[in-house]
């Protein structure tokens, strides 16, 4: 029996760029930037300049008494799966919801609870914590805030890779459904991390860009011979995946048929980029797909405006694309919605279906002067629009040496 | 405001209840507070006035009265 396929028939978003997958869409095509000048009270004295926060208030999804209870982490993610079940009009109340899973991820989890703790018993000298400290704040909270929410009783990993993390969520749910271990999964990932000591922590690293003089929205440039490094972001996606024909049995709305998952590991550094761990992955992802790469009419690219990092993934993209990457149209839209690291694969696989399903291409924004070092043929400054191209590639590359790449086609 | 006031308004808070609507000599776990939940709230009591209750003691609380006689006697002894 052939593995079964799996459609995405639900998208939930919140993000720098809007609070709704519309929204977000919106933001993408319009090459809107949700980057700002960070405001004091985050920065604190890390000298980070720039970052995309949500524009996020609790009271409008949660009670007070709730929203004290979860960390803002899994606020995003209560938000962003809850717009995805409903989107998918699945009537959870009707299904067996041991078939129904959760694949999460996530880089650091409860950032601000964890913080908040160390804050107060090294900074205030105060040796008494909140007791939900540990639940807030460990790393499946999430995730498992998701399941309890909507009683999904089935399969339930959480995925924690740095910047792969929702990515591999993704992909990881695809197989579970695939071998018939679930119906259908609540996929996706969030992230939650712009807090000081966090900040001060990847401003020692020296991969942070600094605010763009003249317009700060404009700091984060991939593949740009002026990129000075990523901007860390917040936010969340979630999709809910499902069985293609169970899906189209019930007359789901279909965003996309999710066929390709390559997982690999560089093995070779914590840190910098390996152009052979990338090429496995994405070939590993077209090979399960069963797509030559002239299938592929996007990518939306890691692209982290790092210096090293574009080019290996360039030079990637090249290399398993042949000649096929002079048409193959690359964006990394992180130029508009920040790096949100353990989030960043689900909200770029989301902004991958804005090129699946409506041939808009989002852009690399305040992309002026490519790098010859990066030479793809570029989304830049602005969304493009061509007809729906059969299939999206979305790539996420963590520290760690984890390449995960995600394919989609068009239902 | 008492004691019992404090604390009702505390978990009314906490809970989400309306604080009227609390019985003081109704259990805590037929409000739907489960142990976690419940450890929570008391960390919250013993900001608020100032006392600490020992575990043995927590374990002895099952309504808000019983609570409001501990945190009664912790400050009595806290007086004293």
């Amino acid at each position: 029996m052939a593995a079964r396929r799996v459609a995405v028939t639900g998208a939930g978003v919140v993000s720098p760029l809007g609070n709704t997958l519309e929204d977000f869409h919106r933001s993408l095509a319009a090459a809107r930037s949700g980057i700002r000048r960070l405001a004091p009270e985050l920065a604190g004295r890390t000298g980070v300049q720039v970052g995309a926060a949500l524009d996020w208030d609790a009271a409008r999804h949660f009670t007070q008494a709730e929203a004290a209870n979860l960390d803002r982490v899994s606020q995003f993610a209560l938000a962003a799966a809850g717009q995805a079940i409903a989107a998918s009009g699945l009537d959870l109340q009707a299904q067996d919801r041991g078939r129904i899973g959760v694949s999460w991820g996530t880089g650091m989890g409860g950032a601000h609870t964890q913080e908040g703790s160390y804050k107060q018993v090294y900074g205030a000298g105060e040796w008494r914590v909140r007791p939900l400290t540990v639940v807030m704040g460990m790393n499946n909270a999430a995730g498992s805030n998701v399941a309890v929410r909507h009683g999904l009783r089935g399969p339930f990993a959480n995925y924690s890779t740095a910047c792969s993390s929702s990515a591999m969520a993704l992909g990881e749910a695809m197989r579970a459904i695939a071998a018939g271990r679930a119906d259908a999964m609540v996929a996706g990932g969030c992230e939650a991390l712009l807090t000081p000591g966090v900040l001060v922590a990847w401003q020692a690293l020296r991969t942070l860009a600094p605010a763009d003089p003249a317009d700060p929205a404009a700091s984060c440039k991939p593949f740009d011979k002026r990129r000075a490094g990523l901007v860390l972001g917040e936010g969340a996606a979630a999709f809910v995946l499902e069985d293609e024909a169970r899906a189209r049995a019930r007359g789901a709305r279909i965003y996309g048929v999710l066929t390709g998952y390559g997982n690999s590991c560089d093995a070779t550094h914590m840190s910098r980029p390996d152009r052979d761990g990338q090429i496995r992955a994405m070939n590993e992802a077209l090979s399960e797909a069963r797509l030559a790469p002239q299938d592929v009419g996007y990518i939306n690219a890691h692209g982290t405006a790092t210096a090293v990092g574009d080019v290996v993934e360039a030079e990637a993209i090249n290399a398993v694309f042949g000649a096929a990457a002079r048409e193959v149209r690359v964006s990394s839209t992180k130029s508009l919605h920040g790096h949100l690291l353990g989030g960043s694969g689900a909200l770029e696989f989301a902004a991958a279906l804005l090129a699946l399903e409506q041939g808009i291409l989002p852009p690399t924004g305040f992309l002026e002067q490519p790098d010859p070092a990066c030479g793809l043929r570029h989304v830049a400054r602005e969304a493009e629009r061509i007809a729906p191209p059969r299939a999206v590639m979305s790539n996420s590359f963590a520290f760690g040496g984890s390449n995960v790449v995600l394919i989609a086609e068009r239902a | 405001m008492d004691t019992l006031g404090r604390i009702r308004q505390l978990a009314a808070k906490e809970f989400s209840l309306n604080p009227d609507g609390l019985d003081p000599n109704a259990p805590l776990d037929g409000l739907g507070i489960d142990s976690l939940t419940f450890i929570e709230f008391m960390f919250k009591v013993e900001e608020e006035f100032g006392v600490s209750v020992s575990d043995d003691d927590l374990k002895a609380i099952k309504t808000l009265a019983d609570l409001e006689r501990h945190v009664a006697a912790a400050l009595a002894a806290g007086k004293a």
